[in-house]
């Protein structure tokens, strides 16, 4: 990436070279701007696209409507004018391929603000899965609102070309189609075969016909196609850009600012901590200032005294991160295991996972405790315990757990109420709430940020008074498969 | 005799094994094949020695090697790892996975909160029926929706199975694609704390899970009988927790609670009372339109274990290693003959070695099988990789 920031912008600027640049408002970001801009105008467009990727997210989850929806949208562009980004809402009502200068120029501001922020969000593996994510929406809500004309123009300027099958192919094979293509009216849609590979979202939620390797995708599927490109090579030059963020840092004015811009939105990653927690008192603390995720396991493993792996690692992770070092957790875990099993099978087992999570085994990364987005975006399958109990528990049987606990029949709808609406980081809340006596609904991402928010209260540190503040990143049911799963290739 | 497994004497059986029996040509054949167009020797291989030390990133570059690596060490447990840009012993952690065959794996422990005849390291001809099912069906979406082929099906020594999908393109699939692969297969969701763990919605069934659906179909009953799915009243329980209608499932537990406590009798009066409830109610049926099959299928339906699949580098024991804890081969089969194995018939390393055995003629004649299965499959690999490569040529021509 090469962006030269000058404290002046050079302000001669020829529209034709904007023309063949920039030829349509929807850009698949391939090459980096080259021109120069002043430090005023980077730090503006950054800021600018903030606000817009953050519509884009808090129309999915404090406004609660459903991806892609026209609500949605007629949301995010209200957003936008009202925070006075007329381009962006010109781009994102519908894209066209316009040549006024006013056309040249958002989408000049477009191209340059979604590099800066690719440097401003490619640190680490959390944000540049917020970015990702967000980013693809925004591709795809521009993309549906294209007119066809503009779509076709899409295509031939980013080189994409595809014929349809044939009408007896399709005949042949109609009858799938209609079984597998969730959409009415097939009749009258043109057909194309591409590898499933290039439609993996479409793959993976068994909307599409797939025979021997390909896809029959109709037209509007091939958002889906276009999207996964734009989502590898998104994730490829963040991989980069990540690695020659030591060049771009030699300008300290840029460092605070890159740095300021994300810092809001991610909160801390609770890697490391200063407080030791012994382990004796993790009962009565799984009481009153675990997240009820962290509560279950925790019964759980005093119950079973065994957790399948991936409650291990749930649970290991948030242990160290509010402070239980590794010498204690491995005592913890031994005491534990070892109730069923021999000394021997967990020293072999099981204490090289312990060691894992500190860091101390394999490849010897520090890892972070998960934050509730990727707690809820967990698969759980049978016999685990983990995940997020408001997203992977049965109503009937959440119910039961909160009447074990003693709560009253108001807080208990409360939760149960927000839970079945899909707010599952709201429902954490209420619990939080019904914990600690209190109304402040917080707005909670992360387990430990639960913790230090409780303890906080516990401790005396805050003073309880009815207060509403909410800044949470909740994800929504709907959202769901937007995001990415974290590999678990290395910690398997 | 099976049962009288005794892991000690592995360290003296196991050196005869892999100079004798162990299909050394075929196994370093298929493993470059599947590792082309790097050499066999970036493969991992990794072992677990009699005291439970564990080697990683050993590699091996030819068959000859392989022999010695095998006579040294002597593993008790063989696993076969991830294909890196570099010998993996140099690399080590910093090595980069370039590729790795697609792998699924099924075993029964995950069935535990369904089988009634086992449980855990338990398995017998019933419940192998589980993974008659499960083969069967993620064989042929295999090959008919991924149009993958050159599939190896490997029984896993002990109570599960394994398929290794040796296809170039399986084999370079990233990981967002294993993912994808992975959960277009699995239907069945949900932790312990969730009771239907299969949602269907209402529109139509995908063609996908209908072929899925008539193949459990060829098996349900007598799966339904062997296992007494609805025998007990917590069988019954766990049957009526499924149903998400209320009024649905107080009709269910009347008419099942009063009858006799055969499992098909109770399941067909389930039907009864199922779709009478749907004439009955109309319109009212969308959110139970496939109750049934969600049933069905969450009591047949494979269970894999997903993590395996998604992972690029997830080390998997090797076919016709020997499981440590039974001294079972880890056998190739054909998946059309899934359904004629015998569990007490798949050879063991006891009854190999030892020529008094009664077992012992059956079983080198199922230990041949099982390795002319294996050759079958590596063959038609590697003309499957020479028309790959004919292609690559021809393509690298044109431009
Ligand atoms: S919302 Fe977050 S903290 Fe609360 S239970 Fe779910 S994962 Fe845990
Ligand atoms: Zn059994």
């Amino acid at each position: 990436m090469d962006l030269n920031i000058r404290r002046k912008s050079t302000k001669t600027r020829v529209t034709g070279s904007l023309i063949e640049s920039y030829p349509h408002d929807l850009q698949m970001y391939k090459l980096p701007p080259l021109e120069n801009i002043s430090l005023q105008e980077f730090e503006s467009l950054a800021l600018e696209r903030v606000t817009l990727l953050r519509s884009l997210a808090t129309s999915t989850t404090l406004k609660g409507f459903r991806i892609y929806s026209e609500e949605w949208v007629e949301y995010i562009i209200g957003e936008l004018r009202s925070q006075g980004l007329k381009y962006y809402a010109k781009l994102c009502e519908k894209s066209a391929c316009g040549t006024t200068e006013a056309d040249l120029q958002a989408r000049r501001k477009d191209h340059i603000a979604h590099f800066i922020l690719r440097l401003a969000y490619c640190r680490t593996e959390e944000l540049r899965r917020w970015f990702i994510a967000r980013e693809l929406e925004l591709f795809k809500m521009r993309f549906a609102t294209m007119r066809g004309d503009a779509v076709e123009s899409f295509f031939k300027i980013n080189n994409l070309c595809y014929t349809n099958i044939s009408d007896e192919e399709k005949s042949e094979i109609m009858h799938f189609l209609r079984e597998s293509t969730p959409y009415p009216n097939l009749d009258n849609m043109k057909f194309y075969k591409v590898k499933f590979y290039e439609v993996l979202d479409l793959v993976k939620s068994r909307r599409v016909y797939l025979s021997c390797g390909f896809a029959y995708i109709p037209h509007k599927d091939f958002i889906s196609v276009l999207a996964a490109q734009y989502r590898t090579q998104l994730k490829q030059s963040l991989a980069i850009a990540c690695h020659h963020l030591g060049e771009i840092e030699q300008d300290e004015r840029l460092v605070t600012l890159l740095k300021g811009l994300h810092q809001s939105y991610s909160g801390a990653d609770y890697s490391s901590v200063k407080a030791v927690v012994p382990i004796e008192s993790l009962d009565s603390l799984s009481v009153k200032s675990f997240p009820l995720c962290m509560r279950q396991l925790h019964e759980q493993l005093r119950l079973s005294h065994h957790l399948k792996h991936g409650g291990r690692l749930q649970y290991g992770l948030f242990l160290k991160g509010i402070g239980v070092t590794l010498e204690d957790s491995l005592r913890f875990w031994r005491e534990e295991f070892t109730r069923i099993m021999e000394l021997d099978k967990f020293e072999k087992q099981y204490a090289y996972n312990v060691r894992y999570n500190y860091g101390k085994e394999g490849s010897k990364k520090n890892y972070s405790p998960f934050s509730c987005l990727k707690i809820i975006n967990t698969t759980v399958g049978p016999g685990d315990c983990h995940g997020c109990p408001y997203r992977h528990c049965d109503i009937s049987n959440l119910k039961n757990r909160l009447q074990g606990y003693g709560f009253n029949s108001q807080a208990i709808t409360e939760i149960i109420d927000m839970t079945k609406k899909g707010h599952f980081q709201v429902a954490c809340s209420k619990y939080f709430d019904a914990v600690h006596h209190t109304d402040l609904g917080i707005g909670i991402n992360h387990p430990n940020q639960y913790f230090e928010e409780s303890q906080k209260i516990v401790k005396g540190e805050v003073k309880v008074e009815v207060k509403k503040e909410v800044k949470s990143t909740a994800v929504k049911m709907e959202a769901i498969d937007q995001i990415e799963e974290m590999d678990f290739d290395e910690v398997m | 005799m099976v049962g009288q497994h005794d892991e000690n004497m592995l360290s003296d059986m196991l050196p005869i094994y892999y100079s004798r029996l162990f299909p050394q040509n075929v196994f370093c054949r298929w493993l470059s094949c599947g590792s082309a167009p790097q050499p066999l020797s970036n493969r991992e291989l990794s072992f677990t020695l009699a005291d439970d030390v564990y080697l990683r990133y050993l590699s091996i570059s030819n068959q000859k090697e392989l022999q010695t690596l095998l006579q040294k060490k002597c593993p008790h447990k063989l696993d076969i790892g991830a294909v890196y840009n570099t010998k993996p012993s140099v690399g080590r952690h910093d090595a980069v996975v370039l590729a790795r065959e697609l792998v699924f794996d099924i075993d029964l422990t995950d069935y535990d909160e369904i089988r009634t005849c086992c449980q855990e390291a338990k398995v017998c001809e019933k419940c192998w029926m589980f993974m008659v099912i499960a083969c069967e069906i993620i064989d042929k979406a295999l090959k008919e929706d991924f149009g993958f082929q050159s599939i190896l099906w490997v029984f896993s020594g002990r109570r599960g199975i394994h398929c290794w999908v040796s296809d170039h393109e399986a084999r370079t699939l990233d990981s967002p694609g294993r993912g994808a692969v992975a959960d277009y297969l699995c239907l069945i969701t949900g932790g312990d704390n969730q009771n239907k763990k299969v949602h269907l919605g209402s529109d139509n069934l995908h063609s996908s899970i209908r072929r899925a659906l008539n193949i459990i179909d060829k098996y349900f009953e007598q799966l339904l009988q062997d296992q007494g799915f609805f025998s007990t009243p917590e069988r019954l329980e766990k049957l009526s927790k499924m149903i998400p209608d209320e009024a649905l499932r107080s009709q269910v537990q009347k008419n099942l609670d009063s009858m006799s406590d055969n499992s098909l009798d109770r399941w067909k009066t389930f039907i009864n009372t199922y779709e009478n409830y749907c004439r009955e109610t109309g319109i009212n049926v969308r959110k139970i339109r496939y109750l049934v099959e969600e049933i069905k299928i969450q009591y047949c339906y494979p269970r894999l274990d997903v993590n395996v699949t998604k992972g690029f580098n997830h080390l998997l024991k090797s076919p016709f290693s020997i499981h440590p804890k039974t001294g079972k081969v880890s056998v190739v089969f054909k998946p059309s003959n899934a359904k004629n194995i015998k569990l007490d018939e798949i050879p063991s390393i006891h009854s190999l070695l030892d020529d008094s055995s009664p077992d012992n003629a059956q079983h080198q004649a199922n230990m041949r099988t099982a390795v002319k299965n294996f050759q079958e499959v590596v063959f038609s690999l590697e003309k499957l990789e020479a028309i790959r490569k004919k292609n690559d040529a021809n393509v690298s021509l044109e431009f």
